[in-house]
């Protein structure tokens, strides 16, 4: 008795343990042509062409695609982050807290708040934001701009983001790649995967 | 190995006169020992250590982290030089690393990294002499040789201990190897502190041999202590504690060195120059740079401390500004108004900065006073037609709202 007892607590550990984390449920193919949500957020994207969907994500309500590796193009999607969040996990929210997204962050300041993610979380200190300017994103007006860093691996990087702020939730998706050819090659895909993106 | 135990064995018996309390004021630390010229690696180990190292120097050397300026590396370069004297020096090839962190390495080889946050947190040529000369005492007295070889030893003991205690199997063996184990990390990372109170040892004994104000080695870790204090208050931790360490600690406490490095520090020493007007001249054009990559790193009280200490020569604009982006990027509502005020101080300063009226600019429409906040956005406009975000704050001050 006191034995199956203990092998219906373990079942129901291992099951809730499945349930609060569906990102482990593995690396995952997208297909063409076929709707995926984002995180279990209003968030649609239908890809143009079959995309991997990772299986570690960096944060609550994101999602890690990438076609070559995490390191070689990157497309990070943040679906829809509450004020007083941050972007990412914090490894230690008392001893390394990352700067949050607030109901008064102004769309200017999203590449800002990026750029201290980055900063923060990696400790790096070269970053620099290329480039900023108006554009529609999930048809709501949102902006777009260019970013390079040079991460730990001592890699040029360079990005792009594109971010909407719609009922005071912030949408936004990045693209990072190595500066040196994987930047050029995969930007045109990426500029397809978010053209697709929607809400619903 | 020799050198290294009779090193150990002297610092075995200065150590303890440290930890009871300071020593007589008329003692001061040893004069560094005599410099053998163009070194060559000797031995299996030293020669593999050193080829790992060129090898690491060759990537470091190619790296886009690397500042290349070349009067501020010719000035590090010239630091050291009075540190250590202009013999000693020509073993030290610097690289100074654009990275926020608060630390330089020297490599067996003379691969000397230096780190744009110690640039930074530094105050005068005489401190960041004390920091050059500990990690070329490391180099000089060959520590990471002496670490790699202390750490095979180590291990290879407990290999062996771990065959034979698998072999005999008993309860006894077991707790035995356990006690071993403890006792051969605890002794490794016990000689890596023993070290590093080496290399400050040394690192003073330059300092005090040379033209530059030796008090400045302990002064350097009084600020360590006062920022990491500033830092954790901010974050509502518990102050640290400066006197105690972990069993894995790879430095001695803070309190400690502050506490030895000043009593060592040569008595004639203190009225010599520490040359802070000659530091803060080297590295002003680089200053405003190091500040903001030290800002964004979401660091609140560490960073307000920073601010604090450089504002003690006199506030300047980018200071005033660096600080509101510092309130701004916290972003709580009293935040934002102190940030206002702050860029408003670096405008009067000099009307002519574009960052300072983009800050005022964003900080006064988040508080509602939208007009004067879009008249500051114009005035950036103005001043950086080409500013990579000119089209999102040129819709920001267009727009009617």
């Amino acid at each position: 008795m006191a034995r199956l007892s203990t092998c219906t607590l373990i079942a129901a550990i291992m099951l809730c343990a499945f349930a609060a984390m569906p990102s482990l449920a593995g690396n995952a193919l997208r297909e063409k042509g076929k709707p995926a949500t984002i995180s279990g957020s209003p968030l649609t994207v239908t890809p143009s062409r079959d995309w991997n969907r990772l299986a570690i994500s960096p944060g609550k309500k994101t999602e890690l695609w990438t076609l070559d590796g995490e390191n070689l193009n990157d497309v990070t999607f943040f679906a829809g982050i509450e004020p007083g969040k941050p972007l990412v996990r914090e490894v230690s929210k008392k001893r390394k807290p990352l700067p949050k997204f607030t109901s008064n962050t102004l769309l200017v300041e999203v590449p800002e708040l990026l750029e201290g993610t980055y900063r923060a979380s990696k400790d790096i200190a070269t970053f620099t934001v290329s480039g900023a300017k108006p554009d529609r994103f999930l048809e709501h007006d949102g902006i777009r701009f260019t970013y390079d860093y040079v991460d730990e691996d001592a890699l040029p990087r360079r990005g792009e983001g594109r971010a909407a702020l719609i009922k005071g939730l912030l949408y936004m998706a990045t693209y990072d790649a190595p500066r040196l050819h994987y930047y050029d090659r995969t930007l045109e895909d990426f500029h397809a995967l978010t053209d697709a993106a929607k809400l619903n | 190995m020799k050198r290294s135990r009779i090193a150990l064995t002297a610092a075995a018996l200065i150590m303890p006169t440290l930890a009871s309390g300071a020593p007589a004021a008329t003692k001061s630390a040893p004069p560094p020992p005599p410099y053998a010229g163009v070194y060559q690696p000797r031995g299996v180990d030293e020669i593999g250590i050193w080829r790992d190292e060129d090898e690491e120097e060759r990537q470091l050397s190619n790296s886009p982290l690397v500042i290349r300026d070349e009067a501020l590396n010719s000035y590090v370069k010239g630091v050291l030089c009075t540190a250590v004297g202009p013999d000693r020096c020509k073993a030290a090839r610097i690289y100074i690393l654009r990275t926020p962190v608060f630390n330089a390495t020297m490599a067996p080889n003379g691969t000397m990294r230096v780190f744009t946050g110690l640039l930074l947190r530094m105050r005068s040529e005489a401190e960041l002499a004390a920091v050059l000369g500990h990690e070329f005492g490391h180099f000089e007295s060959r520590h990471g040789l002496n670490r790699f070889k202390a750490a095979r030893s180590g291990t290879d003991l407990l290999s062996w201990a771990a065959v034979l205690t698998s072999m005999s199997g008993s309860y006894q063996s077991q707790s035995s190897f356990n006690s071993l184990q403890l006792s051969v990390y605890g002794g490794l990372f016990h000689y890596q502190r023993d070290n590093e109170r080496e290399a400050d040892l040394l690192g003073l004994g330059y300092l005090n041999a040379s033209t530059l104000r030796p008090q400045a080695a302990s002064q350097v870790w009084q600020n360590v202590m006062g920022e990491a204090e500033a830092s954790a208050s901010a974050r509502g931790l518990k102050k640290p504690r400066f006197d105690a360490i972990a069993f894995t600690a790879s430095h001695p406490p803070d309190a400690e060195r502050a506490a030895y490095l000043s009593a060592l520090a040569s008595p004639e020493g203190a009225s010599r120059d520490d040359g802070a007007a000659r530091y803060a001249k080297a590295i002003s054009s680089w200053l405003p740079l190091f500040l903001d990559d030290q800002i964004k790193l979401n660091d609140f009280g560490a960073s307000e401390y920073i601010i604090t200490m450089l504002s003690s020569g006199g506030w300047t604009a980018p200071l005033w500004c660096a600080r509101g982006d510092l309130y701004r990027a916290r972003g709580n509502q009293r935040d934002l108004v102190a940030a206002a005020e702050f860029y408003n101080n670096a405008v009067a300063l000099d009307p002519k900065l574009p960052e300072a009226q983009r800050g005022l600019g964003l900080a006064l429409l988040k508080t509602g006073r939208v007009s004067e906040g879009k008249a500051a956005l114009s005035r950036y406009l103005a001043l950086k037609p080409d500013a990579p975000d000119a089209a999102m704050i040129g819709m920001l001050t267009a727009k009617d709202s």
